[in-house]
C-alpha cells in the first residue's frame, strides 16, 4: 500500500473528524470541507490503485483487506457523485468513517491472516473480476444501507416531532430515498455480475459452478434475497420507510454472507 | 423610534419611502454634518454626525414633529418624550452596529434589516447626506453584521410558525420545484404560510375554501388555483404539502381520508401542516408511515426552542458588537489627532521650505543638485516626524492621548498666530 495508503487513510480520517465536528457543532461549512477532504482522499486512493496496478506483476487484489479498500473507494466515489447531484452533505458524517475503516483495514492488516481462497491455475482474470465487481456492488449496496439508516433516523425524529431540521445540512428524506434507490439500481447488477464471475471462477477451480461451501451458499441466498428486494422496490413502488428497512436488512445479510462467512470460513 | 417605543400606527405615519429630500433638507442646515435615515416597518431612526448637539437635537425633534409626516402632523409633545430615544458617541455607534446585526430587531436575527440598512445608507450617499464618518460607521456596521451572522447561529433556525413549517418541509422534500401544495382555508395564517412556501420555491398551489371568493382572491394574488371544499379528496391525492386552517369541531382530514389519498400516491410522502384551532387533521394519521403531521402546538414548540437558541446566541453576538464598537471608537477617536498632525506637518514643511529657499541662492548649484537638496531635506523631515506622528495617532485612540495632543500643540506652538511660531525666525540661537 505504501505511503499513498497512509495518505489516503489520513485524509479519510481527517474527513471523518471534520464531518463529526461539523455535525456535532451544526456547521455546514465544516461538512462541506469534510467532503472536499474526502474527495482528496478518493484521488489519493485512486492513485494508490493505479500504482498497484502498474506493478509487475500486478497484485490480484483478491485478499479481503484489498477488497475492503476497493469497496471503500467505490463507496466514496459513489457518495461524491451522489452528493454532487443531490443535497446529501450531512451523509458525509457516516460515509467518511466507513471509508476510513475500509482503507485502514488494508493499510494495517497482515494479508496472511485474512486471505480469501487462493487462485487456481487457468482461472485467468476471473478472481480479479469477481472480487472487484462484487466489492463494487457491495460498496453501493452498503451506501444504500447507510442512506436507509439515515432515512429511518430522520423519519423517526420527524414522526416524534423532534426533527433534525436545520442541524448541519442533514439530507432530506426524499434525497436519502433517491440516493438509496440509485445505489441499489447500480449496486445490484454489479453484484450479480460478481456472483456470475464467482461461479465461473469456481468452475475453473473445481469443475463445478457451485461447490456448496458456506461462502457460496450464503452469497447465493443473499443475492436472491436482494434480488427479491430490488424487484419489489422498483417493480411495485413501496413506501420509503419499507425501502429503507429492506436496504438495511439486505445489506446486513449480504455483508454477513460475503465478509463474515468468507472471513471466518 | 422603534417597535419598542412607538405603536405601529405612529411608525406607519412617519415611515419614509423616499429619504432623499428629507436628508438633503437636514444636512442643508448648519446643525447636522452628515445623516442617514433608516425607515422600516419596525423603526424610523436618524443617524447624524454633529458638532452642535443641542441644535441638532432641536432640529431632529422638529423633523419628527413635522417633516417626516406627509401631512405635516407628526409626533405631539408627549410622544416626543415617550417614543423617541437618543444615543450619543459610543452608544450611538453601538446602536447602529446592533441594528445592522439584527440584535435590535423585533425578531432577533431576522435577515431583512441588514438589506434595509444598506438601502438606507445607499440613499444617503446618493443624496450627499452621508460623508466619510458615517460612511465608515455603516461599512463597519455591515462588516459587523456579517461577522455576527457567520460566527454565531443567531439566524440559523426559524422562529416563526410559517418558516418552521417550510424548514420542516425541506427536511422531507429535496426540492419544492415540482411539489404540489394544497391550502385548505384562506385566513391570515394561511396567507402567511403561503408567502413562506412561495418564497421557498413552491410553485404549484391549490387553495380550497368554503368561501370561494376569498380563495379566488388569494389564488389570483399568489398565482394559485381556487377550488371548493368538495374537491378536497381529489386534490389531497396529488398534494405533497397540505396546509389546513379552517373552522369546525371535527377534523376533516381523518385517517380514512388520508389512507384513501395515500393509496394513489404510491409511497410518496405527504407533509400535513395543521394550523387550525381546533385541529383539522386527526392525530391518528400519525400512524401512517408516509404522513408527517405537525399541528400548531408542534410548530410553536419548535419555534420557541429556536427562539431560545437565538437568545443564547445573542449574548455571543453582543460580545462581537462590543468589540467592533471599541474598534470603531478607536478609529473615531484617532480622528482627533488629524488637525494637530496636519498643522504640525504644515509648520515643519514651512520651516524646511523657508530654510532651503534661503540657502540655495547662496550656493552655485545646477538644477539637479538643487533637487537633490530639496529631496534630502524632505526625507530628513519625514523620517524625523514619522515615529512621533504614528505614536500621536495611536495615543489619540485613548482618552489619555488628548494630553499628548495638547503637549504637542504647546511644544510646536500650533495654536500661536501666524508668524509667531516660536521657531525664532532667522536667529539660530533662539531656534
Amino acid at each position: 500500500m505504501g505511503w499513498l495508503g497512509y495518505l489516503t487513510a489520513g485524509l479519510y480520517l481527517l474527513a471523518s473528524l471534520a464531518a463529526g465536528a461539523g455535525f456535532t457543532l451544526a456547521r455546514p461549512v465544516m461538512l462541506r470541507a469534510a467532503i472536499a477532504v474526502l474527495a482528496a482522499g478518493a484521488v489519493a486512493h485512486g492513485a494508490m490503485f493505479a500504482l498497484m496496478h502498474s506493478a509487475q506483476p500486478a497484485p490480484p487484489l483478491t485478499d479481503l483487506p484489498s477488497a475492503l479498500s476497493f469497496m471503500a473507494w467505490v463507496g466514496t466515489l459513489a457518495f461524491l457523485a451522489l452528493a454532487w447531484r443531490a443535497r446529501l452533505t450531512g451523509l458525509v458524517a457516516l460515509v467518511a468513517p466507513m471509508s476510513c475503516l475500509g482503507v485502514a483495514a488494508a493499510v494495517f492488516s497482515t494479508p496472511a491472516a485474512t486471505a480469501l481462497p487462493g487462485e487456481a491455475p487457468g482461472a485467468g482474470s476471473l478472481p480479479h473480476a469477481h472480487v472487484l465487481l462484487a466489492s463494487a456492488g457491495l460498496a453501493l449496496l452498503g451506501l444504500a444501507g447507510l442512506a436507509g439508516l439515515s432515512f429511518l433516523v430522520e423519519h423517526r425524529r420527524l414522526k416524534s416531532k423532534r426533527p433534525l431540521a436545520g442541524v448541519a445540512s442533514w439530507p432530506s428524506l426524499e434525497a436519502l430515498d433517491r440516493a438509496g434507490a440509485f445505489a441499489v439500481a447500480a449496486g445490484f447488477p454489479l453484484l450479480t455480475i460478481g456472483v456470475v464471475t464467482g461461479s465461473l471462477w469456481e468452475r475453473a477451480t473445481s469443475g463445478a459452478f457451485f461447490s456448496g461451501n458456506p461462502h457460496e451458499t450464503f452469497c447465493l441466498i443473499a443475492w436472491a434475497i436482494y434480488g427479491v428486494l430490488a424487484a419489489v422496490r422498483f417493480g411495485a413502488r413501496q413506501p420509503a420507510v419499507r425501502c429503507a428497512l429492506t436496504s438495511i436488512a439486505g445489506f446486513a445479510f449480504l455483508g454477513l454472507a460475503v465478509l463474515g462467512v468468507g472471513f471466518f470460513a | 423610534m422603534n417597535h419598542r417605543t412607538a405603536p405601529l400606527d405612529l411608525r406607519e405615519r412617519l415611515a419614509v419611502d423616499e429619504p432623499g429630500p428629507v436628508l438633503r433638507k437636514l444636512v442643508a442646515g448648519a446643525e447636522v454634518d452628515e445623516a442617514v435615515l433608516i425607515s422600516t416597518c419596525n423603526r424610523v431612526e436618524v443617524v447624524v454626525l454633529t458638532r452642535e448637539l443641542e441644535a441638532a437635537r432641536l432640529r431632529l425633534h422638529s423633523l419628527f414633529r413635522r417633516d417626516l409626516a406627509p401631512d405635516g402632523v407628526g409626533l405631539g409633545e408627549p410622544d416626543l418624550e415617550s417614543c423617541l430615544y437618543e444615543y450619543q458617541n459610543g452608544d450611538a455607534m453601538r446602536h447602529v452596529l446592533r441594528v445592522a446585526s439584527s440584535l435590535d430587531s423585533m425578531v432577533v436575527g431576522e435577515p431583512q434589516i441588514l438589506g434595509q440598512a444598506k438601502d438606507a445608507y445607499r440613499a444617503a450617499v446618493e443624496c450627499g447626506a452621508a460623508g466619510p464618518i458615517l460612511g465608515r460607521l455603516f461599512q463597519h456596521a455591515f462588516a459587523t453584521a456579517k461577522r455576527v451572522r457567520s460566527e454565531t447561529r443567531i439566524a440559523e433556525r426559524p422562529v416563526s410558525v410559517a418558516r418552521v413549517a417550510v424548514d420542516l418541509a425541506a427536511q422531507i422534500f429535496e426540492s419544492f420545484a415540482e411539489k404540489r401544495a394544497l391550502l385548505v382555508g384562506a385566513g391570515e395564517m394561511i396567507e402567511l404560510a403561503l408567502r413562506a412556501l412561495r418564497s421557498a420555491g413552491l410553485e404549484s398551489i391549490s387553495i380550497a375554501n368554503r368561501t370561494a371568493e376569498r380563495a379566488a382572491r388569494l389564488a389570483v394574488q399568489f398565482g394559485a388555483t381556487a377550488h371548493g371544499q368538495d374537491e378536497l379528496p381529489a386534490l389531497l391525492a396529488d398534494a405533497d404539502v397540505v396546509l389546513t386552517s379552517i373552522g369546525g369541531h371535527e377534523p376533516w382530514l381523518t385517517r380514512a381520508v388520508a389512507e384513501r389519498a395515500l393509496r394513489s400516491r404510491r409511497g410518496r410522502p405527504m407533509f400535513v401542516i395543521d394550523i387550525g384551532v381546533p385541529r383539522n387533521a386527526d392525530p391518528a394519521i400519525d400512524a401512517l408511515g408516509d404522513v408527517y403531521r405537525y399541528d400548531l402546538d408542534d410548530l410553536a414548540a419548535i419555534a420557541n426552542e429556536n427562539a431560545e437558541e437565538r437568545r443564547q446566541e445573542q449574548a455571543r453576538a453582543e460580545v462581537i458588537v462590543e468589540a467592533e464598537q471599541q474598534r470603531f471608537d478607536g478609529w473615531f477617536a484617532a480622528l482627533r489627532a488629524v488637525p494637530t498632525i496636519r498643522q504640525l506637518r504644515a509648520r515643519v514643511e514651512a520651516i524646511r521650505a523657508g530654510e532651503v529657499d534661503k540657502v540655495l541662492p547662496r550656493l552655485a548649484l545646477d538644477d539637479a543638485a538643487r533637487d537633490a537638496i530639496d529631496a534630502l531635506t524632505r526625507a530628513i523631515v519625514n523620517k524625523i516626524l514619522h515615529a512621533p506622528l504614528s505614536r500621536l495617532r495611536e495615543e489619540a485612540e485613548r482618552e489619555e492621548g488628548i494630553a499628548h495632543l495638547e503637549t504637542t500643540r504647546l511644544l510646536f506652538a500650533l495654536d500661536a498666530p501666524d508668524g509667531d511660531d516660536g521657531t525664532g525666525g532667522d536667529d539660530p540661537e533662539r531656534a
